[in-house]
């Protein structure tokens, strides 16, 4: 009764024979490179000896048996168990750049231990294990309060997941700022450090491991089903929240564990279990199974190459951590190539970004914010704190004091109307409520730019960091274009796209925090946006820049609302995609950029003030980007005012403060649109 | 025959605006049933309220006499299958591992496939003409196979219930016959119950012992195909002109004025 099938069948499929070639080779290659310095020393049946006994005698021996074969054996068990880790988050959010490191689970542990450090040390000393787990299931809880309502959908879990991350951070940037004096060596351990010199730490850790690798394995039929998406996993029965909650929880107990021991090794749980996929892993058991190997080989690679970085180089440590974000990021930009089917990814079809609040007047939303803002001006430039107290500078004394509060403030309310533009500009050109300068990764790449620039110890100037910044930002943002057209838009590709350069930038950041100094604490206060650094002429400038660019926009906006339709369409209707595109590209590059440079990359202002906007009912593009860039402006402004009197006579960064209050508006926006 | 489906003053709603009204169904067991009525009459909703993938707002759903949610998941699983709208991508599984994961409502988290759940896979691959393509995987599939691949793994799950929304809606006519064909066949075969959304009248009363029409959310026609293929009554179903001719007994052909 069925058409004769046109072609043969075919049969069983089998595992592709370059799966295992690749992870011998990378295992092999490994090991010999970590060997390599000892096998000058001892012969090789000694030097793998070296992994049960040691000869009293000989000095390389016992090097050998206490420090070397701890390191290779601690680096391939937690390489293993973070591999599972992230090939099982995957598998539960249907998600390939879900991984511990997206959930906010290792910048939760990492959390706990700063806290710990800085207000009960003793508890650090009783368990570093209890504190970093608690830290972990804090951030992970975080995320599921706020996409409980959701049904843990995959796009929200992530999206909660990047914003707690980039939260902890901020807020462990704060500490750090205020207290850097205590929590000096927290950097290297930020950064993971495998140096071993007993076996205690791995006698400690492999049996957890195996523990909860055990059970993720036993998990597996249910995780199976998961796969095909949430109605259809439950028509069969099975307890889709459930599942998810009790693999989530033991993901964050394996990485917890891990993370408690080393620190954060970054982007192994992203990029094994991607690794593996592409490699041709198909089904979930072969997933499993090949992640492991494959994480714990590019970790053994990672630290090796880590070692040797900080032998060959002038002494200066060069953490882990480092070296697999290095690894990481390629990996993730090659899987951005490779992954076919991502945009029909299970679970993608029940996302709840589709919401449409009622719209409402420009004029009155935005004469509010308008006004808002105005009031935000008078009072940071007149109401501030002396050194006895509280004091009003009339209007007519504010020549005097605009020198000191006046530029910082231009710029930082500049920057917020900058980064809201450019906010909406992107979320437009890709069609994605979830797209921005900060989760693309178009400020990382601006970013990565002036980490260069400080590494390099180059003295550029202000212009020349804001031609650099846009050179970063534009490069970030075309390549992010090119990668992601081929699958049009759709929100994971831009999103991993945005998290291998963010990757990228992490790999620098933490590089220089581990060499510490004044390039650390320069980087560190740019990084978060100090907005005393701002000079009147560079103030000026970036005004006559805003102001050039909005002047722009207004051109763009029929544009801009119809290129969410799709290229086909909108060539149809006679725009000449192309230019447009390139266009608005180097638009929001340059906003982008001319932001970064003020308030440094990590504000959520370009996420937050389109998705006010949009909140407040402003849904066609030309009001969106008018009440974003106020909005934006409002956010940074007030930002820049608190940073200036939170800590009189102290000063914060003013991006920071905006990241810390972005991230709690942006959680509690979230959590409220779950439950509408 | 004792109804499957008991559904009484049913009211869904999604934040002001009322999906379903005050609906009040039986379905037959044994009985293929098409649920017609246009785009956004609440069919799909109907569908998913049965399939429990939507809580209703007020009312009550019984399944075989037994209140409706208290059954556990499992349980519930292997009663009714429900095949979604739009599958998804199945991201590189095999038609057998599609059709495989039908035992999970038997089998759970880990109980060991026997020798049985292999021959029911088996034959449900058979049953749907994939026998070629076992190894095959779904993604490369066309339209059709991979539709069929679906109701396979639905068939695998051994329920005595199947919720098929728009099953054949991306499909051309050759495969949207050939799959209402084998949905009718199994049907019958099995003593299924099934109930199916679709939008093709015609193949709905060719292939269904009931017609069931939604509008606005309410029950606007219920009854046989013979009952329902009237001028008058597509004309209130579908709020178009319509006529209709009876070219063989049995076989109708609706068109519009």
């Amino acid at each position: 009764m069925f058409a004769e099938p046109s072609e043969r069948g075919v049969s069983q499929p089998t595992l592709p024979a370059r799966l295992p070639v690749a992870v011998a080779l990378i295992w092999c290659g490994a090991f010999l490179a970590s060997a390599a310095p000892w096998l000058g020393q001892l012969d090789t049946g000694t030097l793998i000896a070296a992994f049960w006994t040691f000869e009293a005698s000989d000095y390389a021996s016992v090097l050998a048996h206490y420090s070397w074969a701890p390191r290779v054996a601690i680096a391939v068990l937690i390489g293993c168990g973070l591999g599972l880790a992230g090939a099982v988050t995957q598998q539960i959010l249907g998600n390939p750049l879900a991984s511990p490191s997206t959930l906010g689970v290792e910048a939760g542990s990492q959390f706990g231990i700063s806290v710990a450090t800085l207000f009960f040390p003793g508890l650090l000393a009783f368990s570093p294990d209890l504190v970093a787990v608690t830290g972990g299931l804090l951030a992970i809880g975080l995320v599921i309060a706020l996409t409980w309502r959701l049904g843990f959908s995959p796009v929200t879990v992530i999206l909660a997941g990047l914003v707690v991350t980039f939260f902890l951070g901020a807020v462990n940037m704060a500490f750090l700022l205020l207290k850097g004096e205590w929590l000096g060596n927290l950097f290297i351990w930020g950064a993971g450090s495998l140096a071993q010199n007993n076996w205690h730490p791995f006698m400690d850790l492999w049996p957890r491991v195996l523990v909860l690798g055990v059970l993720m394995v036993l998990l597996m039929r249910p995780l199976q089903v998961m796969q095909l998406g949430q109605a259809s996993a439950r028509s069969l029965g099975a307890k889709v929240g459930l599942i998810r909650l009790l693999a989530l929880f033991l993901v964050v107990l394996m990485s917890a564990t891990v993370v408690s021991r080393v620190g954060v090794v970054a982007f192994i749980g992203l990029a094994a279990p991607v690794l593996a996929r592409l490699l041709g892993a198909r089904t979930l058991l072969q997933r499993l199974i090949w992640s492991s190997l494959l994480g714990s080989g590019l970790l053994l690679l990672a630290d090796t190459a880590a070692h040797w970085a900080s032998t060959w180089g002038d002494g200066s440590l060069v953490p882990t951590g480092t070296t697999t974000a290095l690894i990481g990021g390629p990996i993730i930009l090659i899987a951005l190539q490779g992954l076919k089917n991502t945009h029909h990814m299970p679970g993608q079809d029940d996302s709840h970004t589709g919401f449409l609040p009622k719209r409402r007047s420009t004029l009155a939303i935005g004469g509010a914010i308008a006004v808002l803002l105005l009031i935000t001006l008078v009072t940071s430039m007149s109401w501030s704190p002396g050194l006895t107290d509280w004091s009003w500078t009339p209007i007519a004394q504010w020549h005097e004091a605009w020198i000191w509060r006046g530029p910082r403030l231009l710029a930082a309310v500049l920057a917020g109307m900058a980064l809201g533009l450019a906010g909406t500009l992107i979320q437009r050109m890709t069609g994605n409520v979830m797209a921005s300068p900060e989760m693309l990764g178009i400020s990382g790449g601006a970013a990565v730019v002036m980490v260069l620039i400080v590494l390099s110890g180059a003295d550029i100037g202000r212009a020349g960091q804001l031609g650099a910044a846009t050179l970063g930002a534009a490069t970030a943002l075309g390549l992010l274009i090119l990668l992601a057209r081929r699958h049009r838009f759709a929100g994971n590709q831009l999103l991993l796209g945005g998290l291998a350069l963010y990757v990228f930038m992490d790999a620098g950041l933490r590089l220089v925090m581990a060499s510490g100094g004044t390039v650390a604490s320069r980087l560190l206060n740019w990084m978060y946006g100090a907005t005393w650094l701002v000079s009147e002429t560079e103030a000026l400038g970036l005004l006559g820049l805003i102001l050039l660019i909005a002047a722009t926009l207004l051109l763009t906006v029929r544009p801009l609302s119809i290129l969410p339709l799709g290229e086909t369409s909108a060539s149809s209707l006679g725009l000449p995609v192309a230019k447009v595109r390139l266009l608005l590209l180097l638009l929001a590059a340059l906003l982008t950029a001319s932001a970064t440079v003020v308030i440094g990359p990590l504000s959520f202002v370009g996420l937050i003030a389109p998705h006010l906007a949009r909140v407040l009912g402003q849904q066609t593009v030309g009001r969106q980007l008018i009440v974003a860039a106020l909005a934006g402006g409002l956010l940074l402004g007030i930002a820049d005012y608190l940073s200036r009197i939170v800590v009189y006579p102290n000063q914060l960064p003013a991006g920071l403060l905006a990241a810390l209050v972005g991230g709690l508006y942006f959680l509690w926006g979230l959590s409220r649109h779950g439950r509408a | 025959m004792p109804v499957f489906f008991d559904v009484s003053s049913l009211d869904v709603r999604i934040g002001d605006t009322a999906i379903l009204h005050d609906l009040n169904l039986g379905f037959v067991e044994g009985e293929v049933t098409a649920l017609l009525g246009h785009n956004g009459s609440g069919k799909s909703t109907l569908l998913k309220v049965l399939a429990r993938q939507l809580a209703p707002t007020s009312g009550k759903v019984q399944l075989l006499g037994r209140p409706f949610q208290s059954t556990g998941a499992r349980e519930f699983a292997r009663h009714v299958g429900y095949l979604p709208q739009h599958p998804p991508g199945t991201d590189g599984l095999t038609v057998r591992e599609l059709v495989a994961l039908g035992r999970y409502p038997w089998r759970g988290p880990l109980g060991r496939y026997n020798d049985e759940d292999h021959r029911l896979i088996t034959q449900a691959i058979e049953d749907t003409g994939l026998g070629l393509f076992q190894h095959r995987s779904v993604d490369t599939l066309s339209g059709g196979e991979r539709q069929r691949a679906w109701i396979a793994m639905l068939l695998a799950q051994q329920t005595r219930c199947l919720l098929l929304d728009e099953p054949i809606s991306a499909l051309d006519v050759k495969h949207q016959v050939e799959t209402l064909r084998l949905v009718h066949r199994l049907a019958q075969q099995r003593d299924l119950t099934v109930v199916v959304v679709l939008h093709d009248v015609d193949l709905a009363a060719r292939f269904c012992d009931r017609l069931v029409a939604l509008k606005s959310g309410q029950l606007v026609a219920d009854g046989s195909p013979r009952d329902i293929m009237d001028a008058g009554i597509l004309e209130s179903i579908y709020d178009v002109p319509m006529g209709v001719m009876e070219r063989a007994p049995g076989q109708w052909v609706s068109y519009v004025h």
